[in-house]
């Protein structure tokens, strides 16, 4: 059998392998897109397909459905108006308060819908893919969540599609805050979340912690990469870790990953 | 250079991949991701030249890490590897039976994630693995091994579908020469 094929063809992939995983991450970045455009074609004519099924199944809705739809859509509607109407009272007395402690007044979120095109193909990272990018105002950091919860950050960025790593992911730790008991955490994955992709690690707890499982948890604002709040999930568990100087706990994340199919971003 | 089956194997790679990113399902029955790019160079291997294995293994790793948070071409020289691996040994392995078929495949699709994952750590990434990591190579392999069982009849197909096959082998072993008849 003649080998030399095999030598050259050999001696070229080890070559390319090697100058690729040498790259900078935004030369790696750029190979990444190149790459990825070979994808466009296919992801476009998916959105083609949706948008003809969604046109197909709007033409085929009863009225009877329609009715039925816009009667629970009125009522969400008007315990929706209530709450507005409560929170902008609450609002008001913030403002008031705020000026009268010299605090900095809170910003308005600037929320853009994004819708997922795609997961990772790989079992050992937890991200997905979005498409809004650069084109749309998308930076790496900003954060990424849904109406129930704190989703991840965004990662990589490409011009029409971005990369979200998933609370879970290496690439996306966050500094958190238990509630009743205002003490912080940080969030990071381990070989648990492998099983469950809804459980987390809380790490860096006081080692006398008040917090109890079912406590809920939200971002703490700090490193300013999260706003202060975003609900994020609930204790599971809290175990001291022994000759330690804090504790540990297991979080249930409210927003489950895998059956997502939009999430907002908060623009800067 | 089989041209025509070499463009054939890059489109059944491009939209196996995109299958594989966006079906959600294996991942909710199985909780694990599906990677048909092992059983599609196993079964490449038994048929295709060096040039177009290469072409897999190279644009195939790379169109795979364009979807994931993976190095680009992490995955390469594992793949390569399997590939040439199998192609200088295919006339040892009996691709007629559906045994082997899927015992190649199945050994292939737990050996290109394990050496990728090597690779990440040499390189000091830090990918999520746990006790039930060893449950998800468990499954790759043998999605990998039945996926080989629809890709050889796939890949068969196409040779003979774009490519010209002579009517008879130059060396038949049926027929019999027979010198002196008398």
């Amino acid at each position: 059998m003649n080998l030399r094929p095999y030598v050259y063809a050999a001696g070229f992939v080890l070559g390319l392998a090697t100058v690729l995983l040498a790259l900078s991450p935004q030369s790696a970045g750029q190979v990444k897109l190149a790459a990825g455009s070979f994808f466009v074609p296919l992801y476009s004519i998916e959105a083609r397909l949706q948008s003809v099924h969604y046109y197909a199944s709007n033409k085929t809705a009863t009225r009877e459905e329609l009715l039925d739809q816009n009667q629970r859509l009125a009522l969400t509607n008007q315990v929706l108006r209530i709450q507005i109407q409560q929170l902008r009272a609450t609002a008001e007395e913030n403002k008031t308060l705020r000026v009268q402690v010299a605090f900095a007044a809170n910003n308005q979120w600037k929320l853009r819908l994004g819708q997922v095109i795609g997961r990772d193909p790989a079992n050992w990272w937890r991200t997905l893919q979005i498409n809004l990018g650069s084109r749309h105002g998308v930076r790496e950091g900003l954060p990424v969540l849904t109406p129930d919860g704190l989703v991840g950050r965004v990662h990589e960025v490409h011009p029409n599609r971005s990369r979200v790593a998933l609370i879970g992911d290496p690439a996306c730790r966050l500094s958190i805050n238990v509630q009743p008991s205002r003490e912080n955490g940080i969030l990071t994955a381990d070989g648990a979340t492998v099983f469950d992709h809804t459980i987390v690690n809380l790490t860096f707890l006081p080692a006398h912690t008040e917090a109890r499982a079912g406590d809920p948890v939200v971002t703490s604002g700090l490193g300013r990469l999260f706003p202060r709040g975003i609900p994020v999930g609930k204790l599971l568990s809290v175990e001291p870790v022994p000759g330690a100087l804090n504790s540990q706990a297991r979080v249930k994340l409210t927003v489950d990953s895998s059956r997502l199919n939009e999430v907002w971003i908060i623009l800067p | 250079m089989k041209t025509f089956y070499a463009l054939g194997l890059l489109v059944i790679a491009l939209l196996t991949l995109y299958l594989a990113n966006t079906l959600e399902w294996p991942q909710r029955i199985t909780g694990t991701r599906i990677d048909p790019l092992p059983a599609l160079i196993v079964c490449a291997a038994m048929r295709a030249p060096v040039l177009a294995l290469t072409l897999l293994a190279v644009l195939g790793s790379l169109w795979q890490t364009s979807l994931s948070a993976d190095p680009p071409g992490i995955s390469m020289i594992p793949l390569f590897a399997v590939g040439v691996a199998v192609s200088l040994n295919r006339r040892a392995i009996h691709t007629r039976l559906w045994g082997a078929r899927f015992a190649v495949a199945a050994a292939a699709g737990a050996l290109v994630p394990l050496v990728t994952i090597g690779f990440l750590v040499l390189l000091g990434h830090q990918p999520l693995l746990g006790w039930f990591s060893f449950w998800q190579l468990a499954v790759m392999s043998l999605t990998s091994g039945l996926l080989a069982l629809i890709f050889f009849p796939l890949l068969e197909w196409l040779d003979h579908a774009v490519e010209d096959q002579p009517f008879a082998a130059p060396y038949d072993t049926t027929t019999r020469i027979n010198r002196n008849p008398h």
